[in-house]
């Protein structure tokens, strides 16, 4: 491989290991917040327990989402200057109200939910995790007003050898954007209700004894499930209205991965919508389906991917579509040398976290809801020590 | 409208140091000050409520980078590529070991972690100090130069400093000293200083390469109305997780 496929290597795999983890992120926290909301009105033990549950859940998935992001952001300096000494006056906008305004809240309030337990005024609380769940998705549509302007770069003109920007508003309603953001979102909702599903049916084949907890937990699955793929699915064609002519023409890679989508999209909707749904008040009792339910929890992540290959490889050779080329926005000067280290320190390193930290979320789903360490009462494990003893 | 956005990257960079510092401090002293399992569990419980709202700030630095600065931004993160890399992988480990390290009960496995918060720790406080230094000469210095190391050691312990004043502001008695806000306060700037410096040096030249108006106008409409969110959020942190009975609460998340 060149130095340009090996940067583009690099882009892709550490991109798809983060989305792998932000996919679930989006599904998962509007379903923790709205737990925590039941918890805060109900007062009851169920509610408390489904929200310290997979509030869990989603803070192990949190964890690699972050560390991949960083090196996401970094990477565009890295190995991509190109890209902003062309266009960042244009492209740079939309990335920096990403990292100052929509993370940088999403992580402060985060941090506030996870250690504000028991300190914390309950409301108060409750507000932090509707916070992070907002500003998580402000940061999807930020990024996604990003990469809809590689895909059709409006609001701007070519003005003394680079992008300069003339109309945010335009990067706002980019026709690429407007489908492609509602499509993402249901990706994740669909994604985060499929979670609930798989991990309630193990449980319940299990025979759990938390029978009342996976039932719940398996009916908030299936709704959400369903409401995420109808989104998703209608989103997903009506984008084909901004699609760029010929986007899918050029490249095999792209359009197996589009069409394999599409294909198996159909058939999971048909599953949810058709078997799901209507079954969604006795699933739990049918010890049949729930080695399918368990089986089928992998594919929403592995349609996720072939989506951003469709939509990234379909764009391929273009950085910026029919503006700059990929091999024009690499940074001058980048050596195969210094891309195959770092390739191989981000892959061998965020590969082996990804591994050990899905290995950590699925321990903590077979441990199921009793004894968990968020929001853990003090000292609910520690040995106590005499307040003398230091 | 430069000036402005030139005082929000430079109020950014030196709050991440001054706040980011103290964990990064804290970090580096768990070998030292953390002999036994239960004493690394206080030092990172004390710190752990306020990890993800410090680390933050330098992700913003890297956005505002991008978005005042574009031109630079490629010149700057490529012209220090080895030195970034090394620092976004210890900064990866260090993560990695908060969040990982109490998710599984054995000895060895929290061991394992904290040693990675450690090493991560210095891994980035050192490398930030040949960063600056290398910033400082405009890229132009080869990559291991003696003064980039000499950096690298004073960073790593005004970070160990700040760090220590921090758990003595936090858990007063706990690792053998008691500390004012104020003092924390001191060690802060202290731990700000070399990139503060770095910053008036650069000021003209930052000046000089901000993105044109237009943009710079989306981003004042856009991002400045959220700073005082912002600031009310960081402040809510610190009122919270201020020091009194119960600072630290064991277990603690991370």
């Amino acid at each position: 491989m060149d130095v340009l496929d090996l940067a583009r290597t690099q882009f892709a795999v550490t991109g798809s290991l983060h989305f792998l983890f932000v996919v679930l992120t989006l599904g998962l926290a509007p379903l923790v917040a709205i737990m925590h909301t039941r918890w805060a009105r109900s007062g009851k033990p169920l509610h408390e327990q489904m929200t310290r549950f997979w509030g869990q859940i989603y803070v192990i998935n949190y964890a690699l989402g972050i560390v991949t992001g960083l090196v996401m952001e970094f990477q565009f300096g890295l190995s991509w200057s190109g890209l902003s000494h062309y266009a960042g006056d244009v492209f740079g906008a939309p990335l920096a109200m990403e990292t100052l305004v929509a993370f940088f809240l999403e992580s402060t309030f985060l941090g506030l939910w996870i250690f504000g337990w028991r300190r914390l005024p309950k409301w108060a609380h409750v507000a932090c995790i509707w916070v992070v769940t907002l500003t998580a998705y402000a940061s999807a549509f930020f990024i996604m007003v990003a990469n809809s302007y590689l895909q059709n770069p409006v609001g701007s003109v070519f003005r003394n050898g680079r992008m300069e920007l003339v109309d945010f508003f335009a990067l706002l309603t980019n026709k690429s954007l407007v489908f492609s953001y509602p499509h993402v979102i249901g990706a994740g909702l669909f994604t985060g209700g499929m979670v609930l599903v798989g991990a309630s049916a193990y449980q319940l084949w299990r025979r759990t004894q938390d029978l009342e907890f996976f039932t719940a937990s398996l009916r908030t699955g299936v709704v959400t499930a369903g409401i995420g793929i109808l989104v998703t699915i209608s989103f997903g064609y009506a984008q084909f209205a901004g699609v760029a002519e010929g986007k899918f023409g050029n490249s095999g890679l792209a359009a197996t991965a589009l069409g394999l989508m599409i294909e198996s999209g159909q058939y999971l909707a048909l599953v949810v919508l058709l078997g799901m749904w209507p079954l969604v008040r006795s699933l739990h009792r049918r010890r049949w389906a729930h080695p399918i339910l368990m089986v089928m929890t992998p594919l929403p992540f592995a349609l996720a991917i072939l989506g951003w290959i469709a939509r990234e490889v379909g764009r391929q050779p273009w950085m910026i579509w029919e503006r700059l080329s990929v091999a024009d926005a690499m940074s001058p000067g980048l050596t195969s040398g210094m891309i195959t280290t770092s390739l191989v320190g981000f892959v061998a390193v965020l590969g082996l976290l990804a591994i050990v930290d899905y290995v950590l979320i699925a321990r903590a789903i077979r441990r199921g809801p009793q004894r968990l360490a968020l929001g853990a009462a003090a000292d609910a494990d520690e040995p106590r020590s005499p307040a003398l003893s230091y | 409208m430069e000036i402005l956005w030139f005082v929000v990257f430079a109020a950014l960079l030196a709050g991440y140091f001054a706040l980011e510092g103290f964990d990064l401090g804290v970090g580096l002293l768990l070998p030292v000050l953390g002999r036994t399992r239960e004493n690394r569990d206080r030092m990172v419980a004390a710190m752990a409520p306020y990890v993800l709202a410090n680390e933050v700030w330098l992700v913003a630095v890297a956005g505002t980078l991008f978005g005042v600065y574009p031109l630079l931004e490629g010149e700057v993160l490529f012209g220090l590529y080895p030195l970034v890399v090394a620092m976004l992988l210890s900064w990866v480990l260090r993560d990695a070991g908060l969040w990982f390290r109490r998710r599984l009960d054995g000895r060895r496995w929290r061991g394992f972690w904290d040693a990675m918060i450690a090493f991560g720790s210095l891994g980035l406080s050192f490398c930030w100090g040949m960063a600056l230094f290398a910033a400082a000469t405009g890229f132009e210095s080869p990559a291991v130069h003696p003064l980039g190391v000499l950096l690298g050691v004073v960073v790593s312990g005004l970070f160990a400093l700040h760090g220590w004043m921090f758990l003595a502001w936090r858990t007063p008695g706990v690792f053998g000293g008691t500390r004012s806000g104020r003092a924390l306060l001191v060690s802060g700037m202290a731990a700000a200083l070399p990139v503060v410096a770095l910053l008036a040096g650069a000021m003209p030249y930052l000046l000089a390469h901000s993105a044109p108006a237009s943009t710079l106008n989306v981003l004042s409409l856009m991002a400045l109305p959220f700073a005082p969110v912002m600031v009310g959020a960081q402040v809510w942190v610190w009122r919270t997780f201020r020091p009194g009975k119960d600072a630290v609460r064991l277990p603690s998340f991370f």
